[in-house]
């Protein structure tokens, strides 16, 4: 910060200059010290409770905006649920099951023998550790580096401005805020009737840091945590299950044609689905857990059984221990904190964003969501557009997409034209031998401008971006097109997909 | 009246910058605008002339998307312009129309705002459009033959005032006119959370339910306050000490405390609770106004410790809240210890007497604890002779 704020002001003295930058430099560099430092009675101006997405990314932020603020983690490490059992790690274990994968079964026909392929399991813990590490300690160094106060503890309100906490390390403090943002995220729903040990039940936390390859394992929830983790698991040799309630897999916000193209590419890496099933119990005493699950219609009672089950159904609101009675802040039914446009709650003062909030349970919602409302803390306006938030499931292939689905668009009557491109005539996949997947484009079939992107394919995470920029843009198709991509790329199958929704492509 | 952020509805000008006749450039700061939340320059977007100004420094409330001012082009005479017909009300798209060089403020706001319309002599608005105009645009222009002069009749609609595709569609005819404004709408609409029907769950009778459902350990729903309220008891030992001299009478702490709370527990303020069960029952039974006398006398008796806890007189929740007591759902009782505490660390100075009570009663067992610091504190005597 420092490097970008006033260096250049003294790039162009002569070089004895140089003797009084360290002067120049430790006048702000105290103040935010002491800043830092400064007893906890004094009034913060804002006080943030979690140090997850939301929440770090509010208080750097905040910070260099020139607000005195604290943030509140009890989990003792910052980043939250993303970053410790949650995106990172998680991306960490698709990656290098992947490559193990594929070494297993891939390279040999791209002309690569590899001899005898181990896997050591607390190896690749441990590389999803480093990587989980050395993120939560930047996220320390951007606090320090930005002026942050962070509190080890677990917070409670008081009152409406003050907020107590019990320090990890023992002991109490309390923290008074002119402004206050809730940001404690969620955790993983429970499935009644079966308790999470994290060892054979388990959420996706437990599923990040198994200490054995389990044989067999249930998935209860064909969500993108249901099928990351079952991805994960069966590349690494676990036979496993997925029970999923709803007709599709990824979800309903995934497009349906999507949804079945990737539920077809993982059947073929092994992965067996139960779709319009419910899951009626579960019984976790014997040496197996077992489930009896029924069509969701009814009629077909069976009991499945596996070393392992995942419980991935969702993840709900986080606000025990909160004291958001003592101010008297109510959740909704889903127990959600209620917030207004401004993510203010009934006290203005005390606002809320991320997964504790409304909206989509995404990180990067969160994030955006952050900065909105120090925005409207500091600026008086800050915005966020919900139509343009993209959603990624990490599997192989990926899946990605931006914007209304197709069954969205039928079910609400709204036109739309269709445009697809299959990765199979894309030359760049067709070298890499990585053709599974297609981009599938949907615009108005009037003015042309895109309504929805979804992409199931190699790198589909990275390819939406360009669908979220054009989205954000009010980018018709045809703009897309006449955009240049380079040759050879992925990306030109997203520019031919784009010419395929107004025109014709070319190369399909 | 510009819409400064996305919810604001209604605006007070502060003051004018400018007066009617005055020119300005781009970037100059025409008038103040003050919300509910702060009050913020509007800059000019673009060189003018002041040409009528309509809502004056110090009007109140002034609606969005009403016309405050009419400016004028650099070049335009003033004396020959007239005031031309209010646009019509608002577009489908549910964006203000804003007038003169004020528009567009906080363009991020909405995706289907007019940059910047320049109300001119001819009547009709002209649109500075965002360059460089979207490949789609340009190239449908340069087809078409549309001049730099066309296309600045065109609204458009897309994010932020940029011109789409489809608006030039529409100009040409080749598609419906409104078409373009209505998927802007919809856009608008989707880049907000939805938080229309927000249902609030009810806090009471679910907890229990849930507790059932989901063994993970959650906040208990009755929440009971513990109330502190410092007390000096200094005066209470000289008394004591007084009488012990004068008569030879030794008088415990606890007589002079018990005595006290006696005294304040007459015709204590009524809880601000729903009533329970059992009380709407008795008032079905016409019982209520038998028990009513009795009610307002309170039945608390102070816990009463020398330590000081961290705030007075502040309501602090109370950790401890047994699951089984609120699923018997007997709160009230409970809200006082039933026994006198046996004042451990009871200390001639000093001493903070506190209560734990169902917040409803926070009132009321404030009063009570008031009454006894008064009592104790100023005249403990009585409360023996």
């Amino acid at each position: 910060m420092f490097a970008s704020r006033l260096i250049p002001r003294y790039t162009v003295r002569p070089v004895v200059a140089r003797s009084t930058l360290p002067k120049v430099v430790s006048a702000p560099a105290l103040s935010q010290w002491s800043r830092a430092y400064s007893a906890s009675s004094d009034e913060k101006d804002l006080v943030i409770i979690g140090g997850g997405v939301a929440g770090y990314v509010a208080a750097i932020k905040a910070g260099q905006e020139g607000l005195n603020v604290t943030c509140i983690e009890k989990r003792g490490v910052l980043g939250g649920t993303c970053l410790n059992v949650g995106c990172i790690p998680s991306k960490s274990l698709l990656n290098n099951s992947h490559l193990y994968h594929q070494i297993l079964h891939d390279t040999k026909n791209r002309g690569i023998e590899v001899g005898d392929v181990k896997l050591n399991l607390a190896n690749l813990m441990k590389a999803k550790d480093s990587s989980v590490n050395g993120l939560t300690k930047g996220i320390e160094f951007l606090f320090k580096k930005n002026g942050v106060e962070y509190i080890k503890g677990e917070a409670s309100f008081v009152n409406e401005h003050e907020i107590k906490v019990a320090l990890n390390e023992g002991g109490e403090t309390s923290v008074k805020g002119k402004n206050i943002l809730i940001a404690t995220g969620s955790e993983a729903t429970p499935f009644p009737g079966l308790e999470i040990d994290e060892k054979r039940v388990i959420t996706s936390t437990g599923a990040l840091s198994l200490e054995k390859i389990p044989e067999s394992m249930l998935v209860i929830g064909g969500g993108i945590i249901g099928l990351e983790m079952a991805s994960v698991w069966s590349r690494l040799g676990t036979k496993v299950t997925v029970v999923e309630f709803l007709g599709q897999i990824g979800g309903p916000g995934m497009d349906t044609e999507v949804s079945k193209t990737i539920q077809k590419l993982l059947k073929k890496q092994g992965l067996e689905f139960k779709l319009n099933t419910k899951v009626l119990s579960g019984d976790a005493s014997g040496e197996k857990v077992q489930l009896s699950v029924d069509s969701v219609k009814g009629g077909k009672e069976e009991t499945l059984d596996a070393e392992t089950v995942l419980v991935a159904i969702g993840r709900r609101p986080y606000t025990a221990g909160l004291g958001l009675e003592n101010i008297g802040l109510e959740t909704d039914e889903r127990g959600r904190v209620i917030i207004d446009s401004e993510y203010r709650t009934k006290h203005p003062h005390i606002r809320s964003v991320g997964d504790v909030t409304f909206g989509p349970m995404l990180a990067h919602k969160a994030e955006e969501e952050a900065v909105a409302a120090i925005e409207h803390i500091k600026k008086g306006h800050g915005h966020v557009n919900y139509a343009a938030i993209p959603s990624v499931m990490y599997t192989h292939p990926e899946v990605a997409w931006v914007g209304q689905s197709e069954q969205d668009l039928k079910n609400q009557n709204i036109p739309y034209r269709v445009g697809t491109f299959p990765f199979s005539a894309n030359s760049r996949a067709k070298t890499n031998l990585d053709t599974d997947g297609l981009v599938k484009m949907l615009a108005d079939p009037e003015t042309d401008r895109l309504l929805g992107v979804h992409i199931v394919g190699p790198n589909a995470g990275e390819m939406i971006a360009e669908g979220t920029l054009a989205l954000e843009y009010g980018a018709s198709s045809e703009d897309i097109a006449r955009t240049c991509h380079a040759h050879p790329t992925l990306a030109e199958a997203f520019k031919e997909a784009a010419m395929a929704t107004h025109g014709k492509a070319i190369h399909f | 009246m510009p819409a400064l952020s996305p919810t604001m509805t209604e605006g007070n000008i502060a003051a004018w910058n400018v007066k009617e006749g005055d020119s300005f450039s781009a970037g100059d700061v025409l008038l103040e605008i003050e919300t509910d939340k702060a009050t913020m320059d509007v800059e000019a977007q673009e060189d003018g002339v002041m040409f009528k100004i309509l809502s004056q420094g110090g009007a109140k409330g002034v609606q969005v998307g009403t016309r405050i001012a009419v400016v004028a082009e650099p070049s335009d005479d003033l004396s020959s312009l007239e005031v031309p017909a209010e646009e019509k009300a608002s577009q489908p798209a549910g964006s203000a129309p804003k007038e003169g060089a004020a528009a567009s403020q906080a363009g991020s706001s909405g995706s289907s705002q007019a940059q910047s319309s320049a109300v001119k002599t001819s009547g009709g608005g002209t649109y500075e459009h965002k360059l460089p105009l979207l490949p789609s645009t340009g190239h449908l222009a340069a087809q078409k033959g549309l001049s730099q002069e066309d296309l600045s009749k065109i609204k458009p609609t897309g994010p932020n005032g940029r011109l789409l595709k489809g608006d030039v569609l529409a100009f040409l005819g080749t598609i419906d006119a409104e078409v373009p404004a209505a998927i802007s709408s919809r856009f608008e609409k989707l880049g907000h959370l939805d938080l229309s029907d927000v249902k609030v769950a009810a806090p009471k009778k679910e907890e229990p339910a849930k507790k059932e459902a989901a063994p993970a350990p959650k906040a208990p729903a009755i929440e009971n306050l513990e109330i502190n309220v410092p007390v000096s008891l200094s005066k209470v030992v000289e008394v004591q000490n007084k009488i012990n001299d004068t008569l030879g009478v030794f008088l415990p702490l606890s007589t002079f405390i018990s005595r006290a709370a006696d005294v304040a527990n007459a015709d204590l303020p009524p809880a601000s609770r729903q009533p329970t069960a059992e009380e709407l029952f008795d008032q079905v039974l016409g019982l209520d106004k038998v028990k009513a006398a009795k009610g307002t006398r309170g039945v608390y008796l102070p816990q009463i410790s020398a330590i000081t806890p961290s705030s007075f007189v502040s309501a602090s929740p109370s950790k401890k809240s047994d699951i089984i007591d609120i699923l018997t759902a007997k709160p009230k009782k409970r809200a006082s210890p039933p026994v006198i505490p046996t004042v451990p660390g009871l200390s001639s100075g000093a001493n903070v007497f506190s209560l734990v009570v169902p917040k409803a009663e926070e009132e009321r067992a404030q009063v009570f604890l008031e009454r006894c610091k008064a009592i104790l504190e100023e005249e403990p005597g009585r409360l023996v002779l």
